[in-house]
C-alpha cells in the first residue's frame, strides 16, 4: 500500500475549508488529499486581502474574529472545575518572593574570597571582612543578619548560580520565562503555579493567593488564584442587607455563558464566605513587621496560614532590584536599602508565623543577576545567573546546595555568572518535597524538562 | 494602607537620584572573547584598553587596537577577565527568537506557540443564518492617510458583515453603534450613542480623527484644573521643587479627567495606546519636570500623526531619556537599557530579528542623546560613541561625533519603516480595538497600510474600522479596571462638579486599588492589553465595590444623577418594564430571560409594581453594572 498524505502528515481535517467535496478532486481519496493540499497551498499563498472579499459565511467570520483568543483563555478556565475542598491543619505552604527588577546575586550570596570579583567590582564589592559566614566559602551580605540568625538554626539557605532557561537579558522575557516555568520553546499559556494547584487537586477557596492588585504570570490560568492586597479588603461593601441576596444574584448573572469571566465570578463569590469568616476573627500579627508594602503582603499570608484556611500557595513581589546606577556599598546605596528591607521583613515574616514556620518554606528569587563587572555608574547591567534565597521549614539547614565553580573566565556565560543551576530543579524540588507533587506532575508542570532536584531541601 | 504600592513594585528604569556621572573604571578590561575556531587561545589573548577606543569586537582573529587616550597596561591578576568592552556573546549569536520567545508579553497570554487555534467558546445569542456565501468589502491598501479616510465607510461594512453574520456570536447584541463606541471611547454614554446614530457612524468616526473640530469645553475647564498639565520643562523647573512629581500626579488626573469626559474620544483612546506603546511611567522621580511635556509634546502630538515622527520625538525627549537612563550613556561606559528596550518594545520586537550585538550597537548609536542642566534635550557628540555601528541591515560608519544625532536619526527612520515595526504597530492596534488574538489577516493588512502610508495612524485606523474583522469581533474584549470604572462613570452620567480636580483625585485614588491607573506602569512594556492579564477575582470583587460608590454618589464635587433618575423621570409600568428600561439605559440591550429573572428575584418582595422596584434603583444600577455585559468590551 502506498502512504497516504495523512501518513506524511496532512491530517483529513487539515483540509482547507473551502475545499470542495473530495470525491471531485481525485480518483482515490489519498489522491484526492494528496491534490487538496496543492490547493490548499496554493490557496494560502493568495492575497489575505482577497481571500476575504468574497465567499463569506459566518463560520469563517467568526474565524476571523479573534474568538480563538477569548477561547484560548476561555476553555483554561472552563475546562477546570473549580472545586473545594476541606482545609488540613498540617498541609504546608509554599510562599514564592519575586525580587523583580533583576537582583544581582553576587551582592548578596557573596564569593568572598573570589579574585576576579575585587578586579571586576572595585567600587561595590562587599569586602570579605563584612561578610556574614555561610558555607563553601560563601557570605551573606550585613544588611541580611536578621536572616542570618535563622541560617545558625537551619530555617534559612541559598542557591547560587541559578538561571531561567531564558537568554535574553530581557526582564520581560526572563519574568515571563521563570512565571510560565519553561524553556522559552514551551507553548504553555498558564503559569507553572497554576500547573501546581492542577496537580494538587481540590483545595479550599483559599488555597493560592497573590499579594498585588492582578495576579502574577505564574498564576494565570484556571486554577481560580485569587489576588487581594489585605484580607480585610476581600468584602461586597455598600450593598447594605441585601448581602445574601446580591451575592446570589451575581452568580447567577454568571451562570449560562461559557466564558473566562463566569469562573472568574465563581471564585470571587466562592472566596467571599471564607473571608468573612477570617475576617470576623480578632487578629494581631505576632511581629512587627517594618512598614511597608512588601511586609503587609507577608503579614496577611502569615494570617492566613495560621488561620488554617488551607494556603498551598502565595505570592508576593519585591521591586526595586533593577541597579544599572547607584548599588553603593555596605554603608549606603540602594542594595543596601533593598537588603534591609527584605531581611527585615522577612524576618518579621518568619517571627510571625512561629511555630507554622516549619509548615511553611519561602523561596524568593528574580529573573536574572546582573553583568559581573561595575559599571560607570556605581550600578550593574543585566547579567545572568543569579540567586535564591530560601527559609522555612524543609531545608538542608547548614548546606548550599547547587553546582558553583567560581567566576573563572572560562565559567562564565559571556562573561557574566553562569546559570548553573536551572531553576526548575529548585522548584520542582520545592513543590514535590513540600506540596507532594509527583514526577509525574512535575513533568506537566515543567515540560520538556528533564528534573534533576539540586539537594536544597531535606 | 496600600496608597504606596507601586513603590516596591516594578523599578526597571533607573528611579533614582541624581546620579553620579562620573565614569569609574575608566579603565576597562577586554577580554577577547572569541567565538569558533580561535577557542582557547582567543580567550587567552586579552589586552588592557580604554573603553573608549575598544572596537568592533566581531569574531575573528584579534583587532589591531589604536592608541587611546588610556595607556595599555599590563593584565594583573585575574589574567583573563571576561568583561569586554564591547559585548560579543561567545559563540553563535543568540537571537531570543532562536528560544522560541514569544513576539511580545500580551501574545503568551492567548496563544501557545505553534498551536491551532481553538474552536470559539459557546455563547448564548448565537443564533445561526446559513452558510450561504456573500460578498463583503474588504478595504484595500491605501497609499495615503488621505485615501483612507476617503474610502471609509463604516456603515457600509457593518450592514455586509451583518447579512452573514446574523445574529451576534456574543452574549453582546449585535448592534454596530454599541460595538464602535465600545471600542472607541472610555465607555458609551446615552449621548453618544444619540449622537452617532443621527450622524452615521463614518460621519461620526471622521469628524473623530480631526479632535480639533470637536467642541470639548467641558474636558477643557477640568484640564484647566490642573494648572501643571500645559506646563513646559522649563515653567516646571520655575514652580516646583527639584525631584518634586507632584506635576506628574496633576497631569495623570488630568489626562484621566479627559478620558471621562472628552467628546474627542477616539483620541483619548488612541493616546492611551501609543503612551503605553512609548511608555514613560507617570509619576517616576527622574521625569519629575520633563513627564507633562514627553505626554503632550511626544504622544499627544502624534497620536494622530506618523509612528516614525513619534518615536524621533520620543528618542530626543528628556523624559524618555532619563526614564530609561539614555541620559547617563557614555561612550567609556555604554548604558543599554534604552538601545535594547527601542529594539524589543518601541519598534521590532523581540523576534524581530536582533542580536546581543545588534543590542550593544542600537546603545552606541544612541549615546550623546542627553539632558542638560536645564533639563532639556541636548546632543553632547562628547558622549557620542564613534566607530562603524550595524543594527541588522542598517549601518554607518558612524566616525564624527559631530554627526552622531544625525546617524541616530537615520537610524531611528530605518527602525520605524521596518516591516517588523509595521506588524508591532498593527498588531497594538488590533490587539486594541479589535481582538486579544487578532486575525493574522487583520494585522498584515494594518502593517501593509503602515508601511504604505508613511507610518500613518489615521490611515490604519480606518482600515481597522471598515474591516470585517473588527464588525465580527463584538464582545471578544473584556474591559480591563480602567476601562470599566470609567465606562461606569460615563455610562451613569457622572459629571465633574465645581472643583473638578477634587472629584477626579478620588477616582484616580481608587484605581490604584485594582492596579490600574492611568499612565502609571512601572515597566517600560505599557499595561498589557489582554484579558488574561487582568483576570483575579479579588480585581472582580474591587470593580463590583466600586460600581456601587459611583452609583451612590458619595464622592464630592462629582455630580452624579440619583440612582432613581436614571431610567427618566416618573414611575415605570413594572418591575420588569424597569429592569429592561435600566438595561438599555445603562448596557444599550436586554438581558438574557435568565439574567433578566435574576434581577427580578433580588426585588423579592419589590417586585410587584414599578414604584416598588424604583425603591431598588441603586441596587439593581449597581447589578446590571456588575453583569459580564458591563464587564465586556
Amino acid at each position: 500500500m502506498t502512504s497516504t498524505p495523512s501518513d506524511r502528515g496532512f491530517p483529513a481535517d487539515g483540509l482547507h475549508p473551502d475545499c470542495p467535496d473530495l470525491s471531485k478532486l481525485g480518483p482515490n481519496r489519498a489522491e484526492a488529499l494528496l491534490r487538496a493540499h496543492a490547493a490548499r497551498v496554493e490557496y494560502d499563498a493568495e492575497q489575505r486581502d482577497k481571500k476575504w472579499s468574497k465567499g463569506f459565511t459566518r463560520r469563517r467570520l467568526l474565524a476571523g474574529a479573534g474568538w480563538a483568543g477569548v477561547a484560548a483563555f476561555g476553555s483554561q478556565l472552563v475546562t477546570t472545575r473549580v472545586a473545594y475542598g476541606e482545609p488540613s491543619a498540617d498541609a504546608k505552604t509554599v510562599v514564592i518572593v519575586f525580587l523583580r527588577g533583576g537582583m544581582d546575586g553576587m551582592s548578596v550570596l557573596v564569593p568572598g574570597a573570589d579574585p576576579y570579583l575585587k578586579e571586576l567590582r572595585p567600587n561595590i564589592l562587599v569586602p570579605e571582612s563584612a561578610l556574614l559566614p555561610m558555607a563553601r566559602g560563601f557570605g551573606l551580605h550585613p544588611a541580611l543578619a536578621p536572616l542570618h540568625d535563622l541560617w545558625k538554626s537551619g530555617k534559612f539557605s541559598a542557591v547560587p548560580a541559578l538561571s531561567t532557561p531564558d537568554v535574553s537579558r530581557s526582564h520581560f522575557q526572563a519574568q515571563d520565562c521563570l512565571e510560565r516555568g519553561g524553556a522559552a520553546t514551551t507553548s504553555i499559556t498558564t503559569g507553572w503555579l497554576d500547573r501546581v494547584l492542577a496537580e494538587l487537586g481540590p483545595g479550599t477557596t483559599f488555597r493560592a493567593i497573590a499579594e498585588s492588585s492582578t495576579l502574577p504570570r505564574a498564576l494565570v490560568g484556571g486554577e481560580g488564584a485569587i489576588s487581594l492586597r489585605g484580607i480585610e479588603s476581600f468584602a461586597l461593601t455598600g450593598v447594605d442587607t441585601m448581602h445574601e441576596q446580591t451575592a446570589k444574584a451575581l452568580r447567577t448573572l454568571y451562570t449560562g455563558f461559557e466564558h473566562p469571566l463566569a469562573t472568574q465570578a465563581a471564585s470571587t463569590l466562592g472566596a467571599l464566605a471564607t473571608a468573612g469568616e477570617i475576617n470576623d476573627q480578632e487578629y494581631e500579627p505576632a511581629a512587627e513587621y517594618p512598614d511597608n508594602e512588601f511586609s503587609r503582603g507577608l503579614s496577611d499570608i502569615a494570617r492566613l496560614i495560621k488561620s488554617n484556611a488551607g494556603l498551598r500557595v502565595a505570592c508576593v513581589d519585591i521591586g526595586g532590584w533593577d541597579m544599572h546606577t547607584g548599588l553603593g556599598t555596605i554603608d549606603n546605596g540602594d542594595m543596601l536599602r533593598m537588603l534591609t528591607v527584605l531581611g527585615s521583613s522577612l524576618a518579621a515574616f518568619a517571627k510571625d508565623l512561629g511555630s507554622a514556620l516549619d509548615r511553611t518554606t519561602l523561596v524568593a528569587m528574580t529573573e536574572f543577576g546582573r553583568r559581573l563587572e561595575e559599571n560607570a555608574s556605581g550600578g550593574l547591567d543585566h547579567g545572568h545567573g543569579s540567586v535564591a534565597l530560601l527559609m522555612g521549614g524543609g531545608l538542608k539547614g547548614g548546606s548550599i546546595a547547587g553546582t558553583w565553580d567560581g567566576l573563572a573566565p572560562e565559567v562564565r556565560d559571556h562573561g557574566d555568572v553562569p546559570g548553573s543551576n536551572d531553576v526548575r530543579n529548585l522548584l520542582g524540588e520545592l513543590v514535590s518535597k513540600r506540596l507532594g507533587i509527583t514526577t509525574a506532575g512535575l513533568s506537566k508542570i515543567f515540560p520538556d524538562h528533564a528534573y534533576k532536584p539540586l539537594g536544597a531541601l531535606a | 494602607v496600600y496608597e504606596d504600592h507601586q513603590s516596591l513594585r516594578g523599578h526597571y528604569p533607573d528611579d533614582v537620584d541624581e546620579p553620579s556621572e562620573k565614569p569609574v573604571g575608566r579603565r576597562k578590561l577586554i577580554a577577547s572573547l572569541m567565538g569558533g575556531g580561535l577557542g582557547a587561545a582567543a580567550l587567552g589573548a586579552a589586552v588592557f584598553m580604554d573603553e573608549s577606543v575598544s572596537g568592533q569586537a566581531t569574531a575573528g582573529a584579534a583587532r589591531e587596537l589604536p592608541e587611546g587616550p588610556g595607556e595599555h597596561v599590563p593584565a594583573g591578576p585575574p589574567p583573563s577577565s571576561g568583561a569586554p568592552a564591547k559585548r560579543e556573546p561567545a559563540g553563535a549569536p543568540v537571537r531570543p527568537k532562536d528560544a522560541g520567545a514569544f513576539d511580545d508579553r500580551d501574545v503568551s497570554y492567548v496563544r501557545g506557540e505553534g498551536k491551532p487555534a481553538k474552536q470559539p467558546p459557546k455563547l448564548p445569542g448565537g443564533g445561526t443564518s446559513g452558510e450561504t456565501e456573500s460578498e463583503i468589502r474588504v478595504p484595500a491598501v491605501p497609499d495615503s492617510a488621505e485615501q483612507a479616510v476617503d474610502t471609509a465607510d463604516l456603515d457600509g461594512t457593518a450592514t455586509s458583515v451583518r447579512s452573514v453574520m446574523g445574529e451576534s456570536a456574543s452574549l453582546l447584541d449585535w448592534s454596530p453603534v454599541a460595538h464602535l463606541l465600545r471600542r472607541f471611547s472610555f465607555g458609551p454614554t446615552p449621548e453618544m450613542v444619540d449622537e452617532v446614530r443621527r450622524s452615521g457612524m463614518t460621519r461620526w468616526f471622521l469628524r473623530q480623527l480631526t479632535p480639533h473640530r470637536v467642541d470639548d469645553a467641558e474636558a477643557d475647564r477640568v484640564w484647566r484644573a490642573y494648572p501643571s498639565a500645559d506646563m513646559s520643562i522649563a515653567q516646571i523647573r520655575a514652580a516646583y521643587k527639584a525631584g518634586d512629581q507632584t506635576a506628574m500626579r496633576e497631569y495623570s488626573q488630568a489626562v484621566l479627567g479627559r478620558q471621562l469626559w472628552s467628546n474627542r474620544q477616539v483620541f483619548e483612546v488612541v493616546v492611551d495606546l501609543f503612551a503605553n506603546h512609548l511608555n514613560m511611567s507617570m509619576p517616576s522621580e527622574r521625569s519629575w519636570d520633563s513627564g507633562n511635556s514627553y505626554h503632550n509634546d511626544v504622544i499627544r502630538k502624534h497620536a494622530l500623526g506618523t509612528f516614525r515622527e513619534m518615536l524621533q520625538d520620543a528618542m530626543r525627549h528628556p523624559a524618555m531619556l532619563r526614564y530609561l537612563s539614555n541620559d547617563l550613556s557614555h561612550k567609556d561606559s555604554v548604558n543599554e537599557n534604552l538601545g535594547r528596550e527601542l529594539l524589543e518594545l518601541h519598534t521590532i520586537g523581540v523576534n524581530g530579528g536582533y542580536t546581543e550585538t545588534d543590542v550593544r550597537n542600537s546603545a552606541y548609536i544612541l549615546t550623546g542623546r542627553t539632558v542638560d542642566k536645564n533639563g532639556e534635550f541636548y546632543f553632547d557628540p562628547k558622549r557620542h560613541w564613534t566607530g562603524e555601528v550595524k543594527v541588522l541591515d542598517f549601518a554607518d560608519a558612524n566616525d564624527n561625533a559631530e554627526n552622531g544625532l544625525d546617524v541616530g536619526d537615520r537610524y531611528l527612520d530605518y527602525l520605524a519603516t521596518h516591516p517588523a515595526t509595521a506588524t508591532m504597530v498593527a498588531r497594538k492596534l488590533a490587539v486594541r480595538f479589535v481582538s486579544d488574538d487578532p486575525a493574522p489577516s487583520l494585522v498584515d493588512r494594518l502593517a501593509k497600510t503602515y508601511l504604505a502610508t508613511g507610518t500613518s495612524v489615521v490611515a490604519m485606523l480606518a482600515v481597522l474600522v471598515c474591516s470585517p474583522e473588527f464588525w465580527v469581533a463584538v464582545g471578544t474584549k473584556t474591559r480591563r479596571p480602567l476601562e470599566n470604572v470609567t465606562a461606569a462613570v460615563r455610562t451613569l452620567g457622572v459629571k465633574p462638579g465645581g472643583d473638578p480636580a477634587k472629584g477626579v483625585v478620588r477616582i484616580y485614588d481608587t484605581l490604584a486599588k485594582v492596579g490600574h491607573r492611568p499612565l502609571n506602569w512601572q515597566p517600560p512594556n505599557g499595561y498589557p492589553d489582554v484579558a488574561g492579564a487582568w483576570a483575579s477575582a479579588g480585581s472582580m470583587l474591587q470593580i463590583w465595590n466600586l460600581h456601587r460608590t459611583l452609583v451612590r454618589g458619595t464622592w464630592p464635587d462629582l455630580v452624579h444623577v440619583a440612582p432613581d433618575k436614571l431610567h427618566g423621570d416618573g414611575v415605570p409600568a413594572s418591575a420588569d418594564a424597569y429592569i429592561d428600561t435600566l438595561c438599555a439605559r445603562l448596557l444599550h440591550q436586554r438581558f438574557t430571560a435568565a439574567h433578566h429573572g435574576a434581577l427580578r428575584e433580588f426585588l423579592g418582595d419589590h417586585a410587584g409594581s414599578g414604584a416598588d422596584a424604583l425603591t431598588m434603583a441603586g441596587h439593581l444600577a449597581a447589578l446590571v453594572l456588575d453583569s459580564p455585559y458591563f464587564a465586556l468590551r
